[in-house]
C-alpha cells in the first residue's frame, strides 16, 4: 500500500556555487556594519588637526584691539569655542577659568562665542566669572573656518600656530591637561 | 531727448554693463579662503545670478548639524551662516570647486554630499552600477544553463512510465492493460506510439 500524500523529502545538498556568491554579497555588508555601528556620526573627525590653525581677526567682548591669531603666536593657545545657552559649556567653563588663571603667561586662553547675544554672554560672565577674553564671531566665519558643528569644541594650538589637538565636548581635567602639553604645555 | 543723446546714453550705458563682470573682486587682505584655496578663479556674481549659483553650490554641502540635509534646505543656523559664507565667496568670485575645498579643508570629505571621485570614493559611485551588471549576468547566465540543461534531457512525452523504448510496465498483464488505454485515449494503433517500432 503506497503511502499516498506522504513524500519523502531528499535532504537537498549544499549548492557551493550560490553560497559562495552569497557571502561574497553580504560579507562586505557586514563588514561596514561591524565598523560604522559603534561610532557616532555626529563626531566628525576633523582634519584640521596636524594642520595650521585658521587665522582670524576678531573683536574681544569688552571691546579693544582685535585680537589676531599670529598674535597669540609664542605659547600654547586653548581656543574654545562655546555659548549660554549649551549646557556642557557651562560645565566645563569653572575649570577653563581656574586653569586659566593658575597657568598665566604659560598659556593663552581664548574663547570664541557661537550663536550667541552678547549681553547673555556679558550677563553670564559677571556671574560665573571670567579669566581671559571672549571674542565675538560675526557670521560665524571663524567657527566655519575651524570646522565647528557644534558646542562646546576646543581646540590646542602650539606656539608654531598649528593644531596639535582638538576636543569635543565638555572638557574634564585630565583630557584638558593631556591636550595641553600635546600643544606643547613644558610640565 | 535727441537721437544723438539717447546713443551715447545707451553706449556708456552698454560699456558699463559689458565692464562690470570684468571687476577684480576685492578680497580682504589675507583672508582666509584665499590662503586655503587661492584667489578667486572665477567671475565675481552679482543679484539674480549669485542667489541662483548660492543655491546650487550650498545643495552640495552637507549640513554639518542636520547630516542629512543639504546646507541649502538647512535650517540649523549653522547651515544659515555657512550658505552665507557661500554667497560671499561666489560674489567675490570664488569658484564651485574653490568653494567646496574650502568647506572640505574646514569639515572634511564629509562635508560634500557628492563624494568626490578619489579613491575608495569610486566604489560609492560605481558599485550600483556593478551590481546591476553581475546581478544581469547571473540572471542570464542562469537562464542559459537552464535552457542547456532543459534540451540535454529526453524528451518523456508519457510520464510516469517504466523505461524501456516502448515505456510500458515490465509486468505484460499490465502492459497489456497501457495499451489498450493508449488505443483509446490517444487512438495509437495496438497502443504503441506512432512512429516507434514494434
Amino acid at each position: 500500500m503506497s503511502e499516498a500524500g506522504v513524500r519523502e523529502h531528499k535532504p537537498r545538498p549544499l549548492n557551493q556555487r550560490v553560497l559562495l556568491v552569497g557571502l561574497a554579497v553580504v560579507a562586505p555588508l557586514v563588514a561596514v556594519l561591524t565598523m560604522n555601528l559603534g561610532r557616532n556620526p555626529h563626531v566628525i573627525g576633523s582634519p584640521l588637526v596636524g594642520r595650521a590653525a585658521p587665522d582670524f581677526s576678531l573683536r574681544p567682548l569688552d571691546g579693544g584691539e582685535p585680537v589676531t591669531l599670529a598674535s597669540l603666536r609664542g605659547r600654547p593657545v586653548v581656543i574654545n569655542f562655546w555659548a549660554t545657552w549649551c549646557v556642557p559649556c557651562f560645565q566645563e567653563h569653572a575649570l577653563l577659568v581656574s586653569t586659566a588663571r593658575s597657568l598665566a603667561e604659560r598659556a593663552r586662553f581664548i574663547g570664541v562665542i557661537y550663536e550667541d547675544s552678547e549681553e547673555q554672554v556679558r550677563g553670564f560672565l559677571a556671574r560665573q566669572g571670567s579669566a581671559y577674553p571672549s571674542l565675538v564671531d560675526p557670521g560665524s566665519r571663524t567657527a566655519i573656518a575651524f570646522g565647528i558643528f557644534g558646542v562646546p569644541e576646543t581646540f590646542f594650538i602650539d606656539a608654531e600656530g598649528r593644531i596639535a589637538a582638538k576636543h569635543v565636548g565638555p572638557l574634564d581635567a585630565q583630557s584638558l591637561e593631556a591636550k595641553l602639553r600635546q600643544a606643547g604645555l613644558a610640565p | 531727448m535727441t537721437p544723438r543723446l539717447t546713443a551715447g546714453f545707451a553706449l556708456v550705458t552698454t560699456a558699463l554693463l559689458l565692464a562690470a563682470p570684468l571687476a577684480i573682486p576685492q578680497q580682504p587682505a589675507g583672508s582666509e579662503p584665499s590662503r586655503v584655496v587661492g584667489p578667486s578663479r572665477g567671475r565675481a556674481l552679482a543679484g539674480e545670478v549669485l542667489a541662483a549659483r548660492t543655491e546650487e553650490v550650498a545643495g552640495l554641502l552637507r549640513c554639518p548639524v542636520c547630516q542629512g540635509l543639504s546646507v541649502a534646505d538647512s535650517p540649523a543656523t549653522m547651515a544659515v551662516n555657512m550658505k552665507a559664507q557661500v554667497k560671499e565667496l561666489l560674489a567675490q568670485g570664488y569658484d564651485q570647486e574653490q568653494i567646496l575645498a574650502y568647506f572640505e579643508h574646514s569639515y572634511g570629505e564629509f562635508v560634500r554630499l557628492e563624494p568626490p571621485l578619489r579613491g575608495v570614493n569610486w566604489l560609492v559611485w560605481l558599485g550600483p552600477v556593478l551590481a546591476l551588471a553581475a546581478g544581469g549576468a547571473v540572471v542570464a547566465w542562469t537562464l542559459r544553463s537552464r535552457r542547456r540543461a532543459a534540451a540535454e534531457e529526453p524528451v518523456v512525452p508519457l510520464p510516469g512510465l517504466g523505461p524501456g523504448p516502448d515505456m510500458l510496465p515490465d509486468d505484460p498483464e499490465l502492459a497489456r492493460h497501457v495499451r489498450r488505454v493508449r488505443e483509446l485515449a490517444y487512438g495509437w494503433p495496438d497502443g504503441r506510439p506512432p512512429g516507434s517500432s514494434s
